[in-house]
């Protein structure tokens, strides 16, 4: 994790925001702040294992059948009127 | 216009049965949509039909499978936002005779004038026609798979 940190002006469900205020009152966070941007960076590993995921998945595609799947789909987008 | 420079193409709305095999790990589906993604083919999944292939597979997997393909770059999920798109997919599935999950596919390509991609072209064909404006769409499939061979045109 970066250890620069950028100001933000975010609004928070105040339920949300008295849990992060508790987090940091019995020491399970050093404030307000590290919790957010906790969230934040969960968020992203989880974006970015999904991200993987399917990126393994496709690595297991026939790629001939691929691509002539592909070329039957652009020949098929080809011939529909103009949007 | 795209990062080949070439014009952006108008989206792919991603249908129940594409985002089935999504969730079902297929290995083609997923990768024809990685490669569409990387030649900045706009890709637009409709939340109820990604849900409807969440509740179909109810797996960790799968659902990360479809978190996975809404993250690709030029992709987006397409929410129900309000009581007036509310209405309208009402309209849509009053008019085709559509599921809830299909009829958010076919909302969203009406109102954004986009192309479906889906495994299932009878079922668009039957129901092209139905709206005020034609619904077009593609079919994922092998030319030899392709009984109606030739582009799926609706109108």
């Amino acid at each position: 994790m970066s250890g620069r940190k950028e100001r933000l002006e975010v609004e928070v469900d105040p339920r949300l925001h008295a849990y992060a205020e508790h987090l940091v009152e019995v020491g399970q966070a050093a404030s307000v702040s590290d919790v957010i941007n906790d969230a934040l960076a969960e968020r992203e590993r989880q974006d970015r294992e999904a991200l993987d995921y399917v990126r393994e998945t496709a690595a297991r595609a026939d790629q001939g059948k691929m691509a002539r799947v592909l070329a039957h789909i652009d020949r098929q987008a080809a011939a529909l009127p103009a949007t | 216009m795209t990062e080949g420079g070439n014009p952006i193409p108008p989206p792919y709305v991603l249908d129940l049965s594409i985002l089935t095999e999504v969730a079902c790990g297929d290995a083609g589906v997923t990768g024809l949509l990685l490669i569409l993604d990387g030649r900045g083919q706009p890709l637009v999944l409709p939340v109820l039909a990604v849900l409807q292939a969440s509740l179909d597979a109810r797996t960790a997997d799968a659902d990360r499978a479809l978190r996975g393909i809404g993250r690709l770059e030029h992709a987006e999920f397409a929410p129900l936002r309000d009581a007036v798109q509310a209405a309208g997919l009402a309209s849509v599935i009053s008019r085709t005779g559509l599921d809830q999950a299909d009829g958010h596919v076919a909302y969203v390509a009406d109102v954004s004038v986009s192309r479906i991609l889906t495994m299932d072209a009878a079922k668009w064909r039957e129901h092209a026609e139905k709206l005020d404006k034609p619904l077009h769409f593609v079919e994922y499939a092998e030319p030899d798979d392709d009984t109606n061979a030739g582009p799926e045109l609706s109108s």
